[in-house]
């Protein structure tokens, strides 16, 4: 693809030519996208498109059967999951993924501590009985708790991240006994809290109520002011249309359209698609219909 | 595609007609764990009617199919199918007594062959395997093909007619169909919304769930919007493909 | 060329016998999920059981065979998947290995209470006579247990193949929500394969008792079946056939080695050798395994998880502990209590106590499951009683250092794998140290190893009072240590790696070298254990680590509550006064135990209505009551009272 090649010097994720397959099933054809720094990438399609599977290509938890992933120039096709982390890759699960038996800011502190060596006598220190739950700082954190116009020195602690994503007096509740929503945000705080150069959000937004959709909404934008790269899985089309610089629409595995939300939006082909308008008991809309020989699935193709 | 409807089906409730089944939901609740994502629904499915359920993902329409055929207990609220209250009894007894559930993703048996699939659906009673391959090759000559391979290794497609076959040759009286067209092309999902349409003409009460709205409301008599765990609106399914335009793309 | 020939045609006998054990458990673990470690114990008490019959009542064979397989296996399994198994689903993963567990130290309970150790049981050959084949003698018996090996094979095949009962059973296994869905209920086809878990079990106890030359032993048959792990993790605990071919090839290498190479190694090797086998097939077929894919389960932990106490409240606890402990050292050295050993079992109960809090650590917090923890402690013991005379500190600190360095080798090989096969390896790893290097009189000598109350310049640990105190201190020490761990980063982590492996992953954390680390310093813990149970008895001997004590002792902690501190010591506690009260019942009380315990995380002490609060531990939980209500928001006035009208 020649979109991918032009760009791909500056761009934080490039995913070329993935494939993978499930048994006769294939999850992604040949998908291939950019998420560049300091914007809010949309990755939009119906269920089953394949957009968790991209996510899970991406952060190493599903190995393609064909295509690389590049994480600035590294090559992390075959990376583990944890070392493509510690480059700078954080993500969130669709469905929750919390670390249930701890409290909220301790799942927040594991990830703040992730790169912190255990064995390290100022770790060993802390835990002595006549200290107080340790709080760790790191300075790669973005202070979401301030606006990244005031040039603020202070470090992202802890309590400062939760503040950031709304759960200020929250940090001491078990993380399990949280609601959706809250629990949606504790996930967020985490990732968030190693650092990352690159955010992969799977669906954050079902769960929350309105105004809880807008904060987050408002948030993912300052993190991409701040350089940060979000690439981000969501239904709610209010939410992606008003926070994404770019959207990429995902069918059957394969990017059928991208583009700026406007360009999304009128694209009759994405609302046959999103909508399955496609079939034929309805009104076909004029250029909707997929072409039958690129169909995967269908009875002309290959087992 | 053929039709079916014709030919009588062994093993299928003589007293269908008599006794209407439909399928009522009064106030239930349910959670995952301490996560509530049903929060008091309410539906009424009439006997004999396509019912189409729609709604954003994560609105819990999903998990409404899991708790009317048995496989999750609601925390409160009972469920009604065909004037008999599920109560407790386990998804198997519920199966044997006529109610068909679909579930989302593919619901085969990746390793087993076609034939032993198709063989697993003779547990509903009355039926034999010569009786249910017969029927399911007529419908998908192209399964017939494929009955000695694994059905793991079938297209998105093949696997969805294979799933929907289940629904075909036991003939239950109320059939739960989530998210049939999940991940397959549109000429596929128009198959496979044929044969819903054969069915429910032979009087099958049909609940589905679909985010594809167009496909869904071509075959529903009645429709309904799910929002965050509660029915928002229910209408005549025109009126929720408008109604849905709006919640689906803003 | 004919010793080759007899070696082979004995060695395809053996791996015939492990074959139908081993594809035993793998048709219940895909059936039903659980990994049966009870099978060998059923094994067992199927060839006492025929001994029984046959031997002492004279019953004809087949009787007895049909007696014990079509009736005697099949109802008990069925009853074990009713009564024990099924109402473990959703339970932590760690909960169905206990529970088998469980019901092993019962079995072997049993068989010791009805057929006394000391009697020797021969079971002859079903069949006798032999014939002449290719220049080597073969008997009936062998031909008989091959043969069966093959029928019980083919016989599989074609269940799981060729009938409706056999796709059912193979597509619970893919998935048994469908399965219900389609009219089947799942739980049904679970018991079918305990059911022919069991047959197959008791087949393979009754053929492979007339190869036990010098009679039934009840350990020796309970672990004869380890070596059928090895095929079962070859055939990746599911495929059959693999399971049957790998049996085979571990039966055949097996009887090359005992016949090649062990006659040319010193004869004081020879049963170290020949026990460790098993842990060498096991460890090669670990290697094999390819590597589990990382999931996103969207599993959330319900069970609220004990409160951590801070490092205040430790300490105080800590030091009430160790006052508590000097009054008791003054009233039990003089009062009436004088000149008992009453001191002495305190310091045992302390040093078990220390195993039970390296237990809290690997499985309370990290999830991982160890059998061989008293392995560990007899190590230890071990490098104790060899480093600088036997009573030093330097002794201590070697113990636990090599006791770690163990550790890791043993957690090495699994890390790739599912937290399961570090239980078989750890299993594996006990079963050998407890029948080769420990049963060997060089490791500890004939009148076993004697190890010295510890001497530091100055003060004098030899009469029982000090060192009673000196081991509470080491255990107080452990236990503050503990709990200094879990409210520390590593903690977390261990806590977070057992919630959410992937979630792990993604946040830059390695899991491996995780579970390596807390392996190692679990081990390390029982090698201090040991050796300071070393120091309070002088004397240690084969019989003070042996494998069904060891697990016995995991049980006893899991029902008091591996998630705490406390729970390791009642545990260590009722398992010492238990022990000295009637040690042959340990398993009884074990067994039942964990069965009536059955899902419940927490143990004995997570139990709500037992929640009090002491001035100074308060055992409360941190989090939200009851359940979350709904989310209100987004569109309470179209949302809530929408009601659908007929």
């Amino acid at each position: 693809m020649p979109l991918v090649e032009q760009t791909a010097g500056t761009a934080v994720l490039t995913v070329s030519e993935v494939a993978v397959r499930f048994g006769g099933v294939s999850a992604l054809t040949d998908t291939s996208l950019l998420v560049q720094p300091g914007t809010v990438t949309g990755l939009i399609g119906p269920n089953g498109a394949g957009k968790t599977t991209l996510f899970n290509v991406i952060s190493g938890l599903q190995t393609p059967d064909r295509g690389m992933v590049h994480l600035f120039d590294t090559d992390i096709t075959a990376m583990k999951p944890h070392r493509r982390a510690r480059l700078g890759l954080a993500r969130t699960f669709q469905r929750l993924e919390l670390f249930g038996s701890l409290t909220a800011s301790e799942n927040v502190q594991v990830g703040l501590e992730s790169t912190v060596k255990w064995w390290e006598w100022r770790q060993l220190r802390r835990a002595v009985p006549w200290k107080r739950g340790s709080t760790v700082a790191n300075a790669n954190v973005p202070d979401v708790a301030q606006p990244p116009a005031s040039g603020s020195l202070a470090l992202a602690t802890c309590d400062r991240l939760l503040e950031g994503v709304g759960l200020e007096g929250r940090g001491g509740q078990q993380s399990a006994a949280m609601s959706t929503g809250l629990a949606r945000m504790v996930e967020l705080a985490r990732a968030l809290a190693i650092g990352p150069k690159l955010l992969l959000l799977d669906e954050p937004g079902s769960g929350l109520d309105e105004s809880e959709t807008a904060a987050l909404g408002e948030l993912l934008c300052k993190l991409a002011a701040g350089g940060m790269a979000v690439l981000l899985v969501e239904h709610d089309m209010d939410l992606v249309m008003s926070i994404c610089d770019h959207i990429y629409v995902l069918d059957f595995g394969d990017v059928i359209a991208s583009g700026t939300p406007d360009q999304i939006r009128s694209d009759p082909m994405v609302q046959a698609a999103y909508l399955g308008e496609a079939a034929p008991v309805a009104e076909p809309v004029p250029g909707a219909p997929r072409p039958p020989q690129s169909i995967p699935d269908g009875f002309g193709g290959s087992p | 595609m053929t039709d079916v409807a014709a030919a009588p089906i062994g093993g299928a409730p003589g007293d269908r007609h008599q006794i209407p089944p439909s399928i009522v939901v009064d106030g239930v609740r349910a959670a995952y764990g301490r996560i509530e994502v049903l929060h008091g629904v309410d539906l009424v499915v009439p006997p004999a009617s396509v019912f189409a359920l729609l709604g954003p993902n994560g609105a819990g329409k999903s998990t409404l199919l899991k708790v009317i055929s048995g496989r999750m207990r609601p925390s409160s609220g009972q469920v009604l199918v065909g004037d008999k209250a599920i109560g407790k009894r386990p998804t198997e007894k519920l199966a044997r007594s006529g109610l068909c559930a679909v579930p989302e993703g593919r619901g085969i048996f990746p390793n087993l062959t076609v034939r032993e699939n198709l063989s697993i659906w003779t547990y509903r009673g009355g039926l034999n395997l010569r009786d249910v391959e017969e029927r399911t090759f007529e419908a998908f000559p192209r399964l017939k093909e494929r009955r000695r391979q694994m059905a793991g290794t079938l297209s998105g497609g093949e696997q969805q007619m294979l799933a929907i076959s289940r629904a075909l040759v036991t003939e239950p009286s109320v059939l739960l169909l989530d998210e049939l067209s999940m991940g397959l092309a549109p000429l596929i999902v128009a198959e496979l919304y044929e044969l819903v349409g054969n069915l429910a003409r032979r009087g099958m009460t049909i609940l589905l769930v679909e985010q594809f709205v167009t496909t869904a409301v071509a075959v529903a008599t009645r429709a309904a919007i799910m929002v965050h765990g509660r029915i928002e609106q229910e209408g005549t399914p025109q009126e929720m493909a408008d109604a849905a335009l709006s919640v689906y793309l803003a | 060329m004919s010793n080759f020939l007899q070696y082979t045609v004995f060695g395809v006998m053996v791996g015939a016998g492990y074959a139908i054990a081993a594809t035993g458990l793998v048709v219940t673990y895909t059936t039903s999920g659980v990994f049966n470690f009870a099978q060998g114990a059923v094994g067992m008490i199927a060839a006492l059981s025929y001994w029984e019959l046959v031997s002492a009542h004279h019953v004809p064979v087949l009787l007895a065979l049909v007696i014990l397989l079509v009736f005697g296996a099949s109802i008990s399994g069925a009853l074990v998947e009713r009564v024990l198994m099924r109402r473990l689903h959703g339970a932590s993963t760690e909960r169905p290995v206990m529970v088998t567990l469980g019901l092993m130290v019962i079995l072997t309970g049993v068989a010791t209470l009805v057929w006394n150790p000391t009697t020797t049981r021969q079971v002859g050959n079903m069949v006798n006579g032999q014939f002449r084949l290719v220049g080597i003698n073969i008997q009936y018996q062998e031909v008989l247990i091959i043969g069966v090996a093959l029928a019980v094979a083919v016989a599989l095949r074609a269940l799981f193949y060729s009938s409706r009962t056999g796709y059912a059973l193979r597509a619970v296994v893919d998935d048994p929500e469908l399965l219900a869905m389609s009219g089947v209920s799942p739980n049904r086809m679970s018991q079918y394969g305990w059911i022919l878990g069991f047959m197959m079990a008791a087949l393979a106890g009754v053929l492979l008792a007339p190869t036990q030359t010098t009679g039934i032993n009840i350990e020796a048959m309970t672990l004869l079946v380890v070596n059928g792990y090895a095929a079962a993790i070859v055939g990746r605990l599911k495929s059959i056939p693999v399971t049957f071919a790998a049996a085979i090839g571990i039966g055949l290498a097996e009887n090359y080695i005992l016949n090649y190479i062990v006659p040319h190694v010193p004869q004081t090797l020879v049963p170290d050798i020949t026990n460790a086998l098993p842990i060498v097939f096991l460890f090669i077929a670990l290697v094999t395994v390819p590597a589990v894919r990382l999931r996103a389960a969207g599993r959330l932990t319900t069970v609220r998880a004990p409160r951590v106490a801070s490092g205040k409240e430790s300490l105080v606890a800590g030091v009430v502990f160790f006052g508590l402990a000097i009054v008791a050292a003054i009233v039990f050295s003089h009062t009436v209590f004088r000149g008992t050993t009453i001191l002495a079992l305190g310091g045992v109960v302390m040093s078990l106590g220390i195993v039970g809090l390296s237990l809290v650590l690997l499985t309370g917090y990290s999830g991982q499951v160890s059998l061989c923890q008293f392995s560990f402690m007899g190590i230890g013991a071990f490098v104790m009683g060899n480093i600088a005379g036997g009573g030093s500190l330097l002794g201590l600190l070697a113990a636990t250092l090599v006791c770690a360095a163990v550790g890791a080798l043993i957690a090495l090989p699994t890390i790739r794998l599912r937290d399961l096969y570090l239980a078989l390896a750890t299993f594996a790893f006990a079963s050998a140290v407890t029948r080769g290097f420990f049963a060997d009189g060089h490791i500890y000598g004939n009148g076993g190893l004697s190890i010295g109350r510890i001497i530091v310049p100055g003060v004098s640990f030899g009469n029982d009072n000090a060192e009673f105190l000196m081991v509470t201190a080491f255990f107080v020490l452990a236990a503050l240590m503990v709990l200094a761990i879990r409210r520390s980063l590593f903690g977390r982590r261990l806590v977070a790696l057992n919630d959410s492996p992937a979630a792990y992953a993604t946040v830059g954390l390695n899991i491996g070298f995780t579970k390596v680390a807390v392996f190692a310093i679990a081990a390390g813990m029982a090698g201090l254990a040991g050796a300071l149970y070393g120091t309070v008895q002088g004397v240690v001997g084969q019989t003070d680590f042996e494998i069904f004590p060891g697990i016995i002792f995991v049980l006893f902690v899991t029902i008091w509550s591996i998630r705490t501190v406390s729970g390791a010591f009642l545990a260590s506690l009722t398992y010492v006064v238990l022990s000295q009260v009637w040690f042959n019942g340990l398993g009884l009380f074990a067994g039942m135990g964990i069965i009536l315990i059955g899902r419940a995380a927490g143990g004995i002490l997570g139990i709500e209505a037992l929640q009090f609060q002491l001035p100074w531990v308060k055992r409360s939980v941190t989090g939200t009551e009851g359940v979350t209500a709904g989310r209100q928001g987004a569109i309470p006035a179209i949302g809530g009272e929408t009601r659908a009208a007929g």
